[in-house]
């Protein structure tokens, strides 16, 4: 099939694929899986352009970087880690709720920076039920945190959140640039979102001096399940941040950094497959493989090149203008619908814009703003991201059901503002003072 | 041989009955599972110990088992008190409640082990006519159904 009759059949499969993707009404991963198979049988796209190409194939960057701390993941939730540090924490804090809640939404932050924000939040939420039982506070203002915290210290690094490694393999940048740009407004970010869960939950934080014994005889030690395995995996983990650190004066990709870490892990560890396997999500995987062969089948048939024309075109110069909107819209589709399948939709677009950008600055100022209005949206609603889903399938199961509109409800508060003061940031930053 | 045959007298509670109460007759008889029966003596549920102690232990150290070592001896002592003021029917989980399976007195002994390994049941009730006539424990259909020792 070609011609305008491959561009109509394109479009059409990958706008039915990404309804039923949004509305849920079939898996996400059945739906990107059969639109992809669909583009292949009319032959819209082969072998060739699916797998191969760096243009319009599956982006194996993405995929492998997945894979490789899917793995790590998997090693390191195995240690007892997360719950020694939350309670450890707990105590620290003398278990006065506000300072609490402070300490884990600090923790939950900074791992979500390193490893992915769905693992984070359910390594974290089972040891949060327990010390907000033990205080006798309701312990659904802290998951709601922690997950809005995931979300938010996600943002800082190439690594923190899907959408950032889909923005990293399209765009070159390396691991220092997302810290280095994101990271600083992240920390002002997580001070304003700690100040305003002060206000929030202000209600759930009673203090009952006669519960804090019961958190003080928890013993943080006894979390801790294999002591070695532990040290072992801070080692690697620490390698591989150091990787990715290097990565871009090393020449190699994230996805390579990545892969030997898992490896090596998977080796000093001396685990069995099925246990370094277990967090592999396997379905995510596949979601992404024919996502990327949907967005590239549109790059082929060249909707993608006539949208960014229409999109350059539409800018002119107003490059601040642009970004404004890339962030802003970006920040409301997110909370709307999954920002995985938005960003890899996007990404080709946004590259055309910093292509037409004159000041290089400028140009990359595209890409933070994608990147901080689809992670930053993702806290506006319930279903924004995976790991608010994920949290309030815990909470239903523990017998604390969190619904839609309560969650929604602290979400919009919380995305508006996180993203209102990023665009100070971004102006200030690449187009004020740049 | 016969459900009829191998069935023992076993103790039964009602669904409105305590829950701290039922759980103490499995401890202090030893028990594995005990039968819920009605107003008529119809077997409703079968509840096992191990539903007790999934209903008293939190979910959220059922996830992370890791987390039941942080906890000092007090603190495990206090998780029987989740039984405090419930009844049997709390305890119960939904599918316990639904699927309730029973022999007849006429079952073949095969036929009873079937019932048990499907239900994962360490005791089935056997039913004549409707009402409970005893149990098979999984104890003595075994002793039925291996060669001696």
């Amino acid at each position: 099939m070609t011609g305008a009759l491959a561009t109509t059949a394109a479009v059409v499969v990958f706008v039915v694929a990404y309804a039923l993707i949004a509305t849920e009404r079939i898996p996400r991963t059945a739906a990107a899986l059969s639109g992809a198979a669909l583009l292949a049988a009319l032959g819209i796209v082969g072998a060739e352009e699916m797998f191969f190409s760096e243009e319009t194939g599956v982006d194996w960057n993405v995929i492998f970087l997945l894979l490789g701390m899917m793995i790590v993941v998997s090693v390191v939730k195995q240690t007892g880690l997360f719950d020694f540090l939350a309670i450890w924490a707990s105590k620290r804090a003398k278990g006065r709720p506000f300072r609490v809640m402070v300490m884990l939404v600090v923790i939950t932050a900074v791992a979500s920076a390193f490893l992915d924000n769905v693992t984070t939040v359910l390594l974290i939420a089972p040891v949060t039920l327990l010390v907000c039982d033990r205080l006798g506070v309701p312990p659904v203002p802290f998951l709601i945190a922690e997950v809005m915290a995931s979300n938010i210290g996600g943002t800082a690094t190439l690594i923190g959140d899907p959408p950032n490694i889909i923005i990293a393999s399209r765009s070159g940048l390396s691991f220092n640039d997302f810290l280095v740009n994101l990271a600083p407004i992240v920390i002002v970010l997580m001070v304003v979102f700690i100040g305003l869960c002060r206000v929030l939950f202000r209600d759930a934080f009673v203090y009952h001096p006669e519960r804090v014994d019961r958190v003080m005889a928890l013993d943080e030690r006894e979390a801790i399940r294999d002591g070695a395995l532990l040290v072992r995996s801070l080692v690697v983990l620490a390698g591989i941040i150091a990787g990715f650190v290097l990565h871009a004066a090393l020449h190699i990709e994230p996805a390579v950094v990545a892969l030997l870490g898992a490896g090596v892990i998977v080796v000093v560890s001396r685990t069995e497959p099925r246990e370094y396997l277990e967090e592999v999500e396997w379905g995510t995987l596949v979601f992404f493989m024919g996502l990327f062969v949907m967005v590239g089948a549109l790059v082929e048939v060249g909707v993608i090149e006539r949208l960014g024309e229409a999109a350059v075109a539409a800018v002119g110069d107003r490059y601040l203008l642009a970004a404004t909107v890339l962030l802003g819209g970006s920040a409301i589709l997110s909370g709307i619908v999954d920002n995985i399948p938005y960003v890899a939709t996007m990404t080709p677009l946004v590259q055309d814009l910093v292509d037409a950008t004159p000041d290089p600055q400028q140009g990359e100022a595209m890409w933070w703003a994608l990147a901080l209005g689809a992670d930053l949206g993702g806290n506006a609603t319930a279903v924004g991201a995976s790991a608010n889903v994920v949290v309030l399938g815990i909470a239903a199961r523990n017998g604390h059901p969190i619904s839609f509109w309560e969650f929604t409800k602290y979400g919009l508060i919380v995305a508006a503002v996180t993203v209102a003061l990023t665009w100070p940031y971004v102006w200030l930053r690449y187009f004020a003072m740049g | 041989m016969r459900a009829r045959d191998i069935a023992e007298d076993y103790p039964t509670v009602g669904p409105d009955d305590d829950a701290m109460q039922t759980a103490q007759l499995l401890a202090q008889r030893r028990l594995g599972a005990i039968v819920v029966v009605d107003d008529s003596g119809k077997p409703v549920a079968v509840l096992p110990g191990s539903q007790v102690l999934n209903f008293v232990i939190p979910q959220y150290v059922q996830d992370d088992p890791g987390l039941a070592r942080v906890y000092d001896e007090k603190s495990a002592d206090e998780f029987s008190a989740k039984l405090a003021g419930r009844r049997v029917r709390d305890v119960l989980s939904p599918r316990e409640l639904r699927d309730v399976e029973v022999v007849d007195a006429e079952a073949t002994v095969l036929e009873v082990a079937a019932v048990m390994a499907r239900m994962h049941s360490p005791v089935v009730a056997v039913v004549d006519d409707g009402r409970m006539i005893g149990v098979v424990t999984v104890g003595s259909l075994l002793d039925h159904v291996l060669p001696s020792a």
